[in-house]
């Protein structure tokens, strides 16, 4: 009996596969990949690093030798709605300002995301990252 | 109707069993209301094909016959193995080939489970599996504190007795002179009643009301057995216990709830840092515990938290900020009053506490409870 109680229960699991993993602290905070659709200065890929410090939301763009600071962001609970403002340099050396505004999906989840537009002098699109 | 645990039924349980789980998380201790809707009654007859003595939930599986006249599979959820035996049941209290009646309330997502509010045998009318929590009668009057022999208090057994602190008298944490409906395991009967809880910043209200929307459903001790780091230890159906090792001026916290795990506070003098190959910087479930003696007062300051798990039963959240004054006080034999000051400057807009006493259960070890048992 005992064994076909834990083959039973044993099976279920495999059959549910990976359950949801649970939410944590702020919602923004933690790394982020995702895309900015037709950015033809910085690439379509695009990666965040988050954070939160209990009064303003920091975070960079493409962590690295060509990161873009976030210069300000906003995140309105009332909807999970974000505003970020953030300044990179095209190779050239010109200042390119991005405006990016976006609502998180799917809140309680550890990979949850955060969907809308981006734009900036040289054009504008979709935006989609999902936390890691 | 009535069937045996031939190999074709255990086969139709295993495989409708294992359909049935698969649609929702697994479950730990957790929030009723999580998985079932207390709005659905539901009645259920018929033949007990299989009982899963197992924690964190025991099931019990049930062949019953619908308006068709097919006999469909249904599992059946109860306490834990722990809380049924403490009121007197055991696995064979009920038996495959048992007729009975179980009345409760139905999953949420619309599966063949239920969780029994009564099981009812039909042979006899007997209704089994009742679950009665209890704390141990107090005694006609205090008992004085335990000592040492240079007079410190003892938060723990005295030598050659066992015993541990359980019952506590708030299982969520809700600041001090805030008064709230919520159920024990933290949900709120009126979600419009959250931001009376704690002083919280507008994100963290937010995020605290969409868990509580969600009936508790994404705590990571639900889903994922995460530990029940910060003062949630202290709210655990299955207490807490002292192990006071003076020689090494620390005493061990070990946890019934969650995964029977531990937690240090150490009395040495040390600072709140980790040590090198050992937790090092990383954030800890249970934080760093540096713990000192303020007259038979145990003053506990702890930070250095992840934010991967919940720290209260009702979805509070918190960040890697917090940071916990704890008072232990022993103020007799029996009880112990544990007050939690909370600062976290980026989930909250001040400082806050919340205070609870539990109850002292002597002549026992701590109930041996992992939530990870059910799981590969």
């Amino acid at each position: 009996m005992r064994t076909f109680a834990v083959a039973l229960v044993l099976s279920a699991v495999a059959l549910a596969g990976v359950p949801a993993v649970a939410q944590e602290g702020h919602p923004l905070k933690g790394s982020w990949i995702g895309t900015w659709a037709g950015n033809t200065v910085h690439g379509n890929d695009m990666f965040m690093v988050l954070d939160w410090n209990g009064k303003a939301i920091t975070g960079t763009i493409n962590p690295g030798q060509d990161n873009i600071a976030i210069k300000s962001a906003t995140l309105n609970p009332d909807g999970w709605v974000l505003h970020f403002e953030a300044e990179g340099k095209d190779k050239a050396g010109a200042v390119i300002n991005y405006v990016v505004d976006g609502k998180i999906e799917n809140l309680a989840m550890h990979n949850r995301s955060v969907t809308g537009t981006w734009k900036s002098q040289r054009g504008s699109g979709a935006f989609k990252i999902t936390r890691q | 109707m009535r069937t045996s645990t031939s190999f074709r039924a255990r086969l139709a349980a295993l495989s409708l069993g294992a359909a049935l789980l698969a649609v929702s998380p697994i479950t730990a201790h957790h929030s009723i209301l999580a998985k079932f809707d207390d709005t659905k009654a539901i009645t259920l007859s018929g033949l007990v094909t299989l009982v899963d003595w197992t924690n964190p939930h025991v099931h019990v599986f049930m062949n019953v016959r619908d308006a068709k006249g097919q006999v469909l599979n249904w599992a059946v959820e109860l306490e834990s193995p722990i809380d049924l035996k403490q009121s007197g049941w055991s696995p064979e209290t009920l038996r495959p080939g048992d007729g009975i009646t179980v009345r409760g309330i139905s999953a949420r997502n619309g599966s063949r489970q239920a969780w029994a509010r009564s099981v009812v045998v039909t042979a006899t009318g007997r209704e089994v599996f009742g679950v009665v929590r209890t704390p141990p009668a107090a005694p006609l009057s205090p008992r004085p504190v335990p000592k040492f022999a240079d007079g410190q208090v003892r938060l723990g057994a005295t030598p050659g007795a066992s015993g541990y602190w359980a019952y506590p008298s708030a299982t969520a944490l809700v600041e001090d002179g805030v008064t709230v409906a919520m159920d024990p395991y933290g949900q709120l009967k009126n979600v419009g009643d959250a931001a009376k809880v704690a002083p919280m910043q507008p994100w963290s209200l937010a995020l605290y009301q969409n868990r509580q929307r969600r009936f508790l459903q994404d705590d990571p001790t639900y889903i994922n057995c995460k530990p029940p780091g910060g003062p949630r230890q202290m709210q655990q159906p299955f207490g807490v216990q002292f192990v006071e090792d003076r020689e090494r001026q620390r005493i061990f916290t070990l946890i019934g709830g969650g995964n029977h795990n531990y937690r240090i506070l150490y009395l040495d003098g040390r600072g709140q840092k980790g040590q090198v190959s050992g937790d090092d910087d990383n954030p800890l479930y249970y934080g760093r515990a540096v713990a000192k003696w303020e007259g038979d007062t145990l003053v506990v300051n702890t930070a250095g938290f992840n934010e991967d798990f919940w720290f209260t039963n009702g979805g509070l959240p918190h960040t890697d900020q917090l940071q916990l004054t704890e008072r232990f006080t022993r103020t007799d034999f029996d009880t112990l009053k544990y007050e939690v000051t909370v600062n976290d400057p980026a989930a909250y807009t001040r400082e806050w506490k919340a205070t609870w006493n539990l109850r002292w259960v002597g002549g026992e070890e701590l109930p041996v409870y992992f939530c990870q048992d059910n799981r590969p």
